[in-house]
């Protein structure tokens, strides 16, 4: 197998270019692919026997809730990264990727608030799922701030490695533990090793929904990756080249 | 410099300076008389709340205790100075953080009985309390220590550092409050006490190389 795809992911200029053809391709075919899910499992997709139509909240919710532990593990695994390899790449992927993390984490969150109301009878409930994923959204807010609050961008980067990769560590004992402290939410929806339990009109748009959510929020933090690598080479001589030649 | 004479040296400015380390004592007192002025003072709403409240505090005392842990050696320029000795930054931090540990555990320990019977805590489960408080502390500074090394050269470190570390503590509370709460109805609790010593194990493999990466950092 070749390794020269990950070392040219250490080069900011490769990426650049690399993300100026793929960025607005993804995000809008994350735009168009949610569109597609939200629309077909919030208009056509069959009633929930037991829940009726307040289950279709799950098109929303659960794309955020598993993108909300998917970003978390890119900003933990480019921490890892970025602490051995030294990669440039990994801490502007962790600053870009971060609020959106802390985003889904929030629509997660207010989401399932929203389908407790006519499930649970609560807006929220000490339950372990919703615990961990309020953690989730603390650490988000945790490594936003450290990467504010550092005026040194060197420490800083430092810094949000540090919090992924110990975060990353600590993120299955933290889910396990509350796990195990109070449980009332249902099982997870996907599993790759079972078929799903649900019939296949009512998967298929989550499916879509949450590709769909995956692609738009790799779009959008590769536009917010090719803003920061501008921001931080703005002293070399080829982005001095890209922006004279194409504009910003 | 060598690793016996930092200790020494170490052991000697924290025994010196017992005021830093009586704040934190008398943090964690203050804390655990806020629940039954706060909440309700009566026996049996404490008894059942007593090893909550007590690992509430300590967490928090803790958190405050190690926060300024580097500040001193950052400002005066003892951190460039472990750094040039040729000595393993890892194990400096190590030695530091376990005497810490044993400067504030040891007084807390004495502490915890009083506290015990003011919150109305039965002695059977008192002593539960003293496990999880052996076993899960030290995880509780080893994980701080990460947060005081990130945060060593902000002048007002102390609000960011308990937003990162706070979210780290959680594990620990749970399963050392899990263990109380699982003796009190009756139940086996080693489970609990095990992933305790787990968690601090886990801790003393992580932190210390961690808190040597956010050092160098700050220091360079």
């Amino acid at each position: 197998m070749s390794w020269t795809w990950f070392h040219k992911l250490g080069s900011p200029k490769w990426f650049f270019q690399f993300a100026s053809r793929w960025s607005l391709g993804v995000f809008l075919s994350g735009v168009v692919l949610l569109l597609i899910g939200l629309v077909w499992g919030l208009a056509f997709a069959p009633e929930d026997y037991q829940q009726g139509n307040s289950f279709r909240i799950i098109y929303i919710h659960v794309p955020a809730a598993i993108l909300a532990q998917s970003c978390y593990l890119g900003l933990g695994v480019a921490g890892f990264v970025f602490l051995v390899w030294q990669m440039k790449m990994a801490p502007i992927f962790i600053k870009s990727v971060a609020p959106l993390g802390a985003l889904v984490a929030l629509i997660a969150l207010v989401s399932g608030a929203i389908w407790g109301k006519p499930t649970w009878g609560t807006w929220w409930v000490w339950d372990a799922r919703l615990t961990s994923v309020l953690v989730l959204f603390l650490l988000y807010m945790g490594v936003i701030a450290i990467q504010n609050s550092l005026e040194d961008k060197i420490l800083a980067d430092k810094a949000v490695a540090v919090i992924g990769v110990v975060g990353l560590i600590n993120l299955p004992i933290i889910k396990y533990s509350v796990e195990w402290w109070n449980t009332l939410h249902q099982p997870a929806t996907f599993k790759l090793t079972e078929k799903p339990a649900m019939p296949m009109e009512m998967w298929l748009p989550l499916l879509i929904s949450s590709l769909g959510l995956y692609l738009f929020i790799a779009g959008l933090a590769m536009l917010r990756m090719q803003t920061e690598v501008l921001n931080r080479e703005r002293r070399s001589s080829w982005v001095k080249e890209e922006v004279l030649k194409n504009g910003i | 410099m060598t690793y016996f004479s930092f200790t020494k040296g170490e052991l000697l400015t924290l025994l010196r300076r017992k005021q830093d380390t009586m704040n934190a004592l008398i943090f964690f007192l203050m804390v655990v008389i806020l629940f039954p002025l706060g909440v309700s003072p009566s026996p049996e709403f404490l008894s059942v709340a007593a090893g909550g409240i007590i690992w509430c505090a300590a967490s928090l005392a803790i958190l405050m205790s190690v926060e300024g842990m580097f500040k001193e050696d950052f400002n005066d320029g003892c951190l460039e100075q472990w750094l040039v000795s040729g000595l393993s930054l890892p194990v400096l931090i190590l030695l530091k953080v376990s005497i810490h540990w044993l400067i504030v555990i040891v007084p807390l320990l004495i502490m915890a009985p009083i506290l015990a019977q003011m919150l109305f805590l039965p002695m059977d489960i008192f002593y539960v309390l003293l496990q999880t408080l052996i076993l899960g502390t030290p995880a509780l500074f080893l994980i701080g220590t990460i947060g005081s090394a990130l945060t060593v050269s902000l002048r007002h470190g102390a609000v960011l550092m308990l937003l990162i570390i706070i979210p780290f503590y959680l594990p620990v509370i749970i399963f050392s409050t899990g263990a109380i709460r699982a003796a009190q109805s009756g139940m086996l609790y080693d489970g609990q006490i095990a992933i305790l010593a787990a968690i601090s194990l886990a801790s003393l493999v992580v932190s210390p190389i961690m808190s040597a990466i956010s050092i160098k950092a700050s220091v360079s």
